[in-house]
């Protein structure tokens, strides 16, 4: 007896041992992940990368104000002297007091590090689309088009936050320049570098390869990388290309590329025949109370309610004009007289990227510079008569023209992406404050405060970037 | 209830049986040590049979039994004394002589257990008698104060929340540095508090690579063993029945904060600071501004003036207050209640025994709202089939249901957060501009949320959007947890000395999670009210086979085991979340709209192969080795295989003929050992890989994103721990003591590099760094007095931890307040050095280096006004120097009295509470009451800076920068010594006496009155000194202090 249940045990404890090895720590297998050979293996899976990358633009990174790209646009719009934060610790309120620029805030961390989480997924893209095997060459180039386009976009915006203008000295330092992968951190660039090394030319790739077609508006096709070639040649003052651009990407028909009627249906659905690129929320994918600008400056629908309208900014607007969204939300004669209902807040409700009547102002503009003045006038005032049927073409000529279109620009685009703080910081111009404001902060052209720093982050962990680079904003 | 009755029967048929047999007698007697003292609880058995009695706090017992039976006295520690009962026996004092062989004192080790004098290893162990003096609501709390080298941090009050366990100092970075939980011999993924304190038998906690290596990548952070209770063999069912009430409430009270005339005083100050050092104006046009802009600033007015500061910072006489929240009194408690019932019964037949036990434990926390229930079973059974076959089966059960509001950090719903920001000028509920209630149809008030319309009392800056004290009402967060264990053994002796056991275990524990918010009130109130749910079932299964070789020879003994074992996790998640639901509807099936769906499966295994060796020469010289092969799914293909092993011997001196002539040491033994273990806990399953994660859906397509960058070779982390001690025992064992060093090494850290933001990533995990850990533990424990009735024992237990690092992926890696560089801790405070205040403008200062024309810092300091120019230093840690418990237990006669402390000595403590409450920059905010010193005018001398809320700080250069005041970020102005005792359990109780309560026809019953935190002495100014294990304050409330009186009676 005693002799078998040894046996038995052996056999026992000598199976378990041999059954067990072989594939046994091999079964694990992720489940919610995917491995990069699938991705770039057609267009379709390689089309869900670009896809997860438009969704982490509406994505919720940190706080209200530093979530998305609609919080990078609704910070640059309190900036300026159209619009007026509520004073304490309100969202935003820091981006309206300029105490929110060094290297300490979140305004410097979220928008460095965000951009350039976006820039990674797209290098990555890049490279495994251009390594495909079984992706066909035109496929490649449409995919690659959009994911350049995205790169340039992201350095666009990088170029704006964390520098002076382009035009005021293309030589300045800027944010380092990362066209594939890699785990060291380069040091800063220039300007110049970062416009004509990587802007340009991928906007210009973008332009030459994309079509209308895209899978969905907040995807992108060649419209929107004409619209940002409009915006990029504005900054560096190529106007003639910025005129071809801005045509192009409206498709220079005024009237068609216009529906005044859905300026009051509240900015929030980008299928709107207005809007080239935007971004999506819908029930299932919202960026939820993250939704800039509307979460703070709808009055009537929204949760902050902590922006308020400079009432001689309202005074601007005719009564007839459709962009007259303003009404009286307190009855008082400080800076909480007038709210907008130009952004309607809900979960689904939709962000504004780009839009027609931007690229008509921009070639309006570039006209101008053109020596085209008449062209300019005529097409500025196809835009005005389209949003008030009572407009009367003014008399201005020369600089006043010129006034006029950026005026009309502070009308036509406010709170879309800081169009007065973007304005003043290209043109070199400073940004005067009222007294209507609840703090009053003025900046002289090429103010140190039109820079955000960079993050401390960035310089604690990066050996080729030093505290430096922010000593020239002192 | 049929064994009880049973019994009572039995026990009524001996009282009359006495009547009517000649052959039956009664015996009284007293049982006592040598030296005459009285022992209680002593086992007194009639031989043969399951009948006996324990002897009472006098060592007093009475018995019936026939004459010529045998009475079994029998005591752990000393000698088993046995007498035959002649006629005359009715008085019967027996004195019990102490055993020298007590060592034979058997040990749950791992896969195993030991005599503990043949232990060569550092094993701690904790059993029942010391978890049973504190109210234990999470076991891993009884730890703190009782065993030398562990580290316990609690931090908040919500009940049963897991502290912060660190064995032998902090031995990784960034995976896991927690030790591995087993249970019954199987490891354990369930959450602590689902194991009753009440089924503990003992909680062993394994230090040493000796004691640990057969754990092998999973026991470099050190191994707690629980097990959990059993029955005996031919011992009569012991009912046990208890029951604790109580109540409770913060153990420590929270900051103080200033009162609605004092907040306008000071916001008034800070305006008016600010409009005349950024705007330029005067004192007497700013004083005007800010006296216009302190009601709209704040959002709110709850007095019934419009302009209730004038400008020059005096109140308006004509003020009345509309309100001034109390908000403290509204989140938190007045009381909070506990109860714990348990029901247990253990015993055995010759042949089976078994434990049952059913715990109900009901605990609220202080803050509304807050509370833990929870029922756990088990049931353990044993049985000796034939002599060579043993089965037997450990069961539980437990489920949880926990309400916890956030008690730990931030959050629109963080109850400490509400307290101490939100000031009482925000009201409760909705205020019209006059300061009027808000009353809705029906007549009833409506919670404020802070997002109304209007020029005053609408739009709240501060937690905009929410009312907690609504949020106690209109939301629920619940979380539900079921924890099954089973585990079946076999153990089969065959050939004379071998044995083999095999034991399959199998855990689930589903985690479900609910979360609602009304779609009337807050935030949700515009998409209709939400629902999150969230089920995880994590299973586990370990399957172990033991061979075991045990023989012998002459003064040789050896003892071998060889094992084979598989280990299986698997995190089965499950999440989905809506809105638009009708009022009322409180599930999930009532949506409108599906907001999201999540989920996936993780899975980890191990495969291992075990050997160990032990050796012992004469029960005097003892050696012991193990070894350990691990295969871990964690790690890619080529790499995922380890070896780990220990070796350690030990020598028991005092049974060396050259001791025998000192007669005062009664013990003494010498220990050593050396080995090396891994780690191989992290939180993610597949670190070696990088994937694309699914889930990043645009509209309808598909969307992924690359994950984060990973290291394709990462591996297990690797310790190399050193252990040696001296065990003693002087006087008769009545000093008896433990010293022990070790020193830890460990090496490839999983370790998260710091890179640059901008290449994408932030950190990258890798095999990088080296930390050491090392320390003395020395333990004291003394009987001080015995006198007939009396008899008080005292234990001391000190641990001195130190911890640093030996190498780096950098020169420097900063991490929060922390840097890590090679020499510092991993909790050394790294910050800024508050300079004071400048009595000429208030402005605070900080220190910053001099440095020379190459820009390097000459040794020499100034003092900076930006706090961006200010330099960092070293400033202390928040490890403490020593930490450590204090016992004592007093017996006088049927009156038993303990004490038990629990210290820390040497830590800093960082409060941001503090500092927060000291900031001015957000107004509408609380103050503390020490902003009163704050600087006024030119030549005050203080330490509290200006009040602003901005000023203009002078750059380097000279110029100035409009910038919010940095007086209350991080620097050492809010650094403070953390020193502290806790008193952290007392109990008194009494035991009735054996003859009385037997009339009762129980064997014992005792009553308690029991107190757990009830004094914190700390070198703090305010708030909890335990605050985690990083040494900030960040939030919390504070642990419970708890008053409750309990009954035991054992049928």
């Amino acid at each position: 007896m005693k002799k078998n249940i040894f046996k038995i045990a052996m056999t026992w404890f000598a199976l378990v041992i041999m059954t067990g090895c072989a594939d046994y720590l091999n079964e694990p297998k992720p489940t919610t992940s995917v491995d990069e050979g699938l991705i770039y293996s057609s267009r379709e899976a390689a089309e869900a990368h670009l896809a997860g990358i438009t969704r982490l633009s509406r994505a919720v990174y940190n706080s209200v104000s530093s979530a998305n790209l609609s919080t990078i646009y609704c910070a640059r719009s309190l900036k300026g002297n159209d619009f007026i934060s509520i004073p304490g610790n309100a969202w935003y309120r820091s981006d309206y007091d300029y105490t929110d620029l060094f290297e300490n805030g979140i305004r410097s961390w979220f928008t460095w590090v965000f951009m350039y989480d976006v820039i990674q997924q797209i290098n990555v893209f890049i490279n495994g689309v251009t390594n495909s095997e079984t992706i066909s060459s035109l496929d490649k180039t449409q995919l690659l088009g959009q994911a350049r386009t995205w790169r340039a976009y992201c350095y666009f915006e990088l170029s704006l936050e964390f520098n002076l203008t382009y035009q005021k000295d293309p030589e300045a330092l800027a944010p380092p320049i990362y066209l594939e992968v890699t785990a060291e951190g380069k040091p800063m660039s220039t300007l110049n570098q970062i416009y004509n090394e990587v802007i340009i030319p991928d906007l210009q790739f973008a332009v030459d390869n994309l079509d209308e077609t895209r899978l969905v508006k907040s995807f992108i096709n060649v419209h929107v990388a004409e619209g940002l070639l409009a915006r990029v040649y504005q900054v560096t003052g190529n106007w003639p290309l910025a005129e071809e651009m801005a045509h192009r990407a409206y498709g220079g028909v005024v009237n068609n590329a216009l529906a005044a009627s859905s300026y009051i249906d509240g900015f929030d659905d980008f299928t709107n025949t207005e809007w080239i690129w935007g971004m999506q929320n819908t029930t299932d994918q919202t960026a939820s109370w993250y939704i800039s600008p509307s979460t703070i400056s709808d009055h009537v629908n929204g949760y902050y309610k902590s922006l308020f309208v400079n009432a001689n900014f309202v005074n601007q607007f005719s009564a007839t004009d459709v962009r007259n969204t303003f009404f009286e939300v307190n009855n008082v004669t400080d800076y909480r007289q007038y709210a907008t209902t130009k952004f309607t807040f809900d979960f689904e409700s939709d962000m504004v990227l780009m839009r027609t009547a931007e690229m008509i102002l921009i070639e309006a503009e570039a006209m101008f510079r053109n020596n085209k003045a008449a062209d300019a006038h005529n097409l500025l005032f196809a835009l005005q008569y389209n949003r008030d049927p009572s407009a009367v073409k003014s008399s201005n000529t020369g600089d006043a023209l010129m006034e006029e279109i950026l005026l009309e620009r502070r009308k036509e685009l406010y709170l879309e992406f800081g169009v007065e703080w973007y304005d003043a910081k290209r043109l070199q111009r400073g940004i005067t404050r009222d007294a209507k404001h609840s703090i009053i902060v003025n900046l002289v052209p090429n103010d140190p405060r039109f820079v955000v720093y960079v993050p401390l982050e960035e310089l604690n962990s990066n050996p080729n970037i030093d505290e430096s680079v922010n000593q020239r904003w002192q | 209830m049929n064994r009880k009755f049973t019994r009572l029967l039995t026990l009524l048929m001996v009282f009359a049986a006495h009547i009517v047999v000649a052959q039956q007698i009664t015996i009284t007697g007293r049982v006592t040590d040598d030296t005459g003292s009285a022992l209680p609880g002593v086992s007194i058995l009639i031989k043969g049979t399951n009948d006996g009695t324990h002897s009472d706090a006098e060592g007093r017992y009475v018995v019936s039994t026939r004459v010529g039976a045998e009475l079994v006295f029998s005591f752990i520690g000393m000698k088993t004394v046995e007498r035959v009962i002649s006629a005359n026996s009715n008085v019967l004092n027996i004195s019990l002589e102490t055993d020298a062989t007590f060592l034979n004192e058997v040990l749950i080790v791992a896969y195993g257990d030991q005599e503990k004098k043949a232990i060569v290893g550092s094993v701690a162990s904790l059993d029942s008698k010391t978890l049973e003096k504190q109210q234990i609501t999470n076991v891993g709390q009884a730890l703190q104060g009782t065993v030398p080298g562990v580290l316990v941090a609690n931090s908040g009050g919500q009940p049963g929340s897991n502290p912060v366990i660190r064995i032998r100092g902090i031995a990784s970075a960034n995976a896991s540095a927690s030790p591995l939980i087993v249970v019954d011999g199987v490891p354990y993924n369930g959450s602590l508090n689902n194991i009753s304190a009440e089924q503990i038998e003992t909680m062993n906690v394994l230090k040493d690579a000796s004691s640990t290596a057969l754990y092998g990548s999973r026991g470099s952070n050190g191994v707690i063993i629980i097990t959990t209770k059993r029955g005996k063999f031919n011992a009569t069912p012991t009912i046990t029945l208890s029951s604790t009430m109580g109540v409770s409430s913060p153990a420590v009270p929270l900051h103080k904060r200033v009162g609605t005339e004092d907040l306008f005083a000071y916001n008034w100050e800070a305006l008016r600071n600010t409009d005349m050092y950024v705007n330029g104006n005067s004192a007497v046009n700013a004083g005007y501004n800010a006296a216009n802009n302190i009601v709209s600033t704040f959002g709110y007015n709850p007095y019934n003036v419009p302009n209730p500061i004038f400008e020059n910072g005096e109140m308006n006489p004509s003020r009345q207050l509309l309100w001034e929240t109390d908000w403290e009194d509204l989140i938190l408690r007045d009381q909070s209640v506990r109860q714990e019932h348990s029901l247990s019964v253990g015993g055995g037949s010759e042949k089976t025994k078994y434990f049952f036990s059913g715990n109900l434990l009901k605990q609220q926390g202080n803050v509304k709202t807050s509370e833990l229930d929870r029922i756990s079973t088990r049931l353990n059974v044993t049985s000796q089939i034939t002599n060579w076959l043993e089965l037997g089966m450990n069961n539980s059960l437990s489920l949880t249901e926990s309400v916890a509001p956030n008690q730990d950090g931030s959050g629109y719903f963080g109850s400490t957060q509400n307290i101490y920001q939100m000031s009482p000028i925000y009201p409760v509920h909705r205020r019209d501009e006059q300061g009027n209630l808000i009353l809705d149809s029906e007549g009833n008030p409506i919670y404020d949320f802070g997002i109304g319309s209007g020029l005053v009392n609408a739009v709240r800056p501060i937690l905009a959007g929410d009312n907690i004290i609504g949020a106690f009402e209109n939301y629920k967060s619940q979380t539900k947890t079921t924890n099954i264990t089973t585990n079946a053994y076999l153990n089969v002796k065959f050939l004379k000395d071998f044995s083999f056991r095999t034991s399959f275990a199998y855990e689930n524990f589903l985690t479900n999670g609910y979360n609602y918010a009304s779609p009337e009130y807050g935030y949700a109130a515009a998409n209709g009210g939400s629902i999150a749910q969230s089920r995880n079932i994590f299973t586990t299964v370990n399957f172990f086979n033991k061979l075991t070789y045990d023989k012998t020879f002459g003064s040789h003994s050896v003892t071998a085991d060889a094992i084979f074992e598989t280990y299986q996790g698997k995190n089965d998640t499950f999440s989905a979340s809506a809105n638009g639901f009708l009022p009322g509807v409180v599930v999930i099936g009532g949506r409108t709209n599906l907001t999201n769906i999540g989920g996936g499966i993780d899975e980890e295994r191990l495969l291992s192969y075990l050997g160990r060796l032990s050796y012992n020469y004469g029960e005097k010289y003892f050696l012991e080795g193990s070894f350990r092969r691990d295969g871990s799914s964690r790690f890619a293909e080529d790499v995922r295989w380890g070896n780990f092993f220990s070796i350690g011997g030990s020598w028991i001196m005092s049974e060396e003929g050259f001791l025998n002539s000192i007669d005062q040491l009664s013990f003494l033994k010498l220990k050593t050992s050396y080995g090396e273990l891994g780690n191989n806990r992290l939180g993610s399953y597949f670190p070696y890989l990088q994937l694309f994660e699914t889930g990043w859906n645009e509209g309808g397509l598909s969307g992924v994103l690359v994950g984060a960058t990973t290291d394709p070779k990462l591996l297990w982390e690797k310790t190399a721990s050193f252990n040696v001690g001296a065990e003693f025992g002087l006087f008769n064992n009545r000093i008896s003591g433990l010293i022990e060093y070790y020193n830890k090494e460990s090496i490839d850290l999983i370790f998260s590099k710091p890179v640059s933001p901008s290449t994408g990533d932030r950190s990258v995990t890798t095999n990088i760094g080296a930390l050491r850990n090392y320390g003395l533990e020395v333990t004291l424990n003394a009987n001080v007095l015995k006198r007939d009735k009396f008899n008080w024992d005292a234990g001391v237990n000190l641990s001195f931890d130190r911890n640093e690092f030996t190498e780096l992926s950098q020169k420097e890696i900063i991490s929060g307040a922390n840097k890590y560089t090679i020499g510092s801790s991993i909790y050394d405070f790294f910050i800024q050095e508050w300079a004071g205040v400048d009595p000429a403008d208030g402005y605070g200062m900080w220190y910053m280096d001099v440095t020379d024309s190459n820009g390097n810092p000459t040794g020499e300091r100034t003092t900076t006004k930006n706090y961006s120019d200010a330099d960092r230093y070293y400033v202390g840690s928040a490890l403490p120097k020593m930490i450590g418990g204090l016992n004592t237990n007093i017996t006088y006669g049927n009156f038993d009295f303990n004490m038990l402390f629990s210290f820390s000595v040497g830590s800093k403590l960082y409060d941001w509470d503090y500092a927060n409450l000291m900031s001015s920059v957000n107004v509408g905010e609380n103050f503390h009451p020490d902003i009163a010193k704050r600087w006024q005018q030119p030549g005050d001398v203080t330490d509290v800076p200006i009040l602003a809320t901005q000023l203009p700080i002078p750059n380097a250069n000279g110029t100035f920068t409009n910038r919010n005041v940095s007086f209350s970020s991080q620097s050492t102005r809010f650094l403070f010594d953390n020193n502290w005792l806790r008193l952290r359990a007392v109990t008194v109780g009494y035991t009735l006496p054996n003859t009385i309560a037997q009339k009762f026809y129980m064997k014992n019953l005792r009553v308690f009155l029991r107190g757990d935190n009830l004094l914190t002495f700390s070198s703090l100014k305010g708030g909890d000194p335990e605050q985690g294990i990083a040494g900030q304050s960040g939030l919390r409330s504070s642990i419970l202090r708890t008053g409750s009186l309990g009954v035991n009676i054992q049928f």
